[in-house]
């Protein structure tokens, strides 16, 4: 059956996200992922409150990155958490955002080997070892806890380029890939499919999420407004290829980075268009959310992740997604 | 007046619109900063629980959306709630400590 996750962006009050986490759980979302930049709430003082608020919910970040949290110190606060929420705990692991690691001065160095090593070491110690690891970025000499770590914790590898979608499918328990729409998505499952199969796995075996920029509510112009700055962000930050696959007029992405960088945000978000909300988001009406759930389910997705903005009124939209879209896909 | 007098009243019917309203206000304040942090944690706490339906909820809603945003919590009150004695009571409780 697919599982359903919410994910957020401590930017607001920690009060706020934590109501909306109980909502989530009471309207039976699955995961609750946490976004890690330095510049919001930290994640796992958000992730610790929302464990405490919570029951059932599986939590976890999504995704947090090897450069600004050295792997022992990764390791130390998710079995943390998982002493909190035992058996509830998740670790999202991807190589990070480069424009928020460039402002905390710091090099995103080999990012495929970074979180290849930074799984490494932390599951090591989660399996309560003492660690002694020298690997190319990320080194560790006996490193171990001083208290018993509970259980093992799925990882979730953040992917979107191929080889980090392959490694994700090889060595993950879970893939998040960061796509909306059905070609992009179907593109990746193939390449994680390949580390699946590389390591002798089976696709059942690996829980594969769709992590999508989402907005729902009951009148299409409404969700539309709503993911508008998320998807002019996308579009700013895509690379070319990706841009090129959804037919997105390349002047238009250049007229939007160039906008946003100049905070000149009407003229970013009035290029934003139906073409590039089709391609960076899933947004609409229910029904609309529900048609291109199914096709991401078609191309071999377990999860799916509503991301930011949610829609136009989070609150609202939660009840909207559980009444009309989980109940859909679960009933 | 406290808030819980003020509330106590409210009838079943009507508690659920009341919580939707307030709530609705509270996450919509650009004010949150202004929230008490024994207050946050009493309605996370309650949320957790159970619908914040009942007299200790609401009156713990009602004081955060007054402190958060009080001209819209009375406006709210009156136009979109319908509840003039609530929204008379809130300013005069208002009045008095302004």
């Amino acid at each position: 059956m697919l599982k359903f996750g919410i994910e957020f962006v401590p930017s607001e009050p920690y009060w706020k996200t934590l109501y909306y986490t109980i909502q989530a759980e009471k309207r039976g979302f699955d995961h609750l992922w946490i976004t890690d930049h330095f510049n919001n709430r930290n994640v796992y003082v958000t992730l610790t409150a929302a464990a405490t608020h919570t029951e059932k919910i599986k939590l976890g970040p999504g995704v947090t990155n090897p450069y600004l949290i050295n792997p022992v110190m990764t390791a130390q606060s998710i079995a943390s958490l998982n002493e909190i929420a035992p058996g509830r705990v998740v670790l999202g692991i991807g190589a990070g955002d480069k424009t928020t690691l460039e402002s905390a001065g710091v090099e995103m160095r080999r990012p495929l080997t970074a979180v290849r090593e930074t799984i490494e070491i932390v599951r090591g110690m989660i399996e309560g070892k003492s660690v002694t690891y020298e690997g190319k970025v990320f080194q560790a000499k006996g490193a171990r806890f001083l208290f018993k770590p509970q259980e093992s914790i799925p990882v979730y590898v953040g992917a979107q380029g191929p080889k980090m979608l392959k490694m994700a499918g090889n060595i993950g328990e879970g893939v998040l890939i960061n796509a909306c729409h059905p070609k992009d998505v179907g593109y990746a499952v193939e390449l994680a499919r390949k580390g699946v199969d590389e390591a002798g796995k089976n696709m059942a075996d690996v829980d594969i999420a769709a992590y999508t920029s989402f907005s729902v509510h009951k009148d299409l112009e409404k969700a539309n407004k709503a993911a508008v700055p998320v998807v002019a962000y996308i579009v700013a930050g895509s690379p070319s290829i990706i841009l090129q696959r959804h037919n997105v007029d390349l002047k238009k992405a250049e007229e939007i980075r160039e906008a946003l960088k100049a905070a000149q945000w009407g003229q970013a978000f009035g290029a934003v268009s139906s073409r590039m909300l089709e391609a960076f988001s899933v947004c609409g009406t229910p029904d609309m959310c529900v048609d291109r759930i199914n096709q991401l389910l078609k191309s071999g997705i377990s999860q799916f992740v509503v991301g930011s903005p949610i829609g136009p009124n989070v609150r609202k939209s939660i009840d909207l997604i559980s009444d009309k879209i989980i109940a859909h896909f679960k009933d | 007046m406290t808030h819980h007098k003020m509330v106590r009243s409210i009838p079943k019917e009507n508690r659920e619109k009341l919580s939707d309203g307030l709530v609705d206000i509270i996450l919509k304040s650009k004010r949150g900063d202004k929230m008490p942090d024994r207050l946050a944690k009493n309605i996370l706490n309650r949320w957790s629980q159970g619908p914040l339906t009942d007299d200790d909820s609401l009156a713990a809603l009602l004081e955060a959306s007054v402190l958060l945003e009080p001209e819209k919590t009375v406006e709210s009150l009156k136009q979109k709630l319908q509840m003039v004695n609530l929204a008379k009571a809130v300013e005069q409780v208002s009045a008095k400590e302004g």
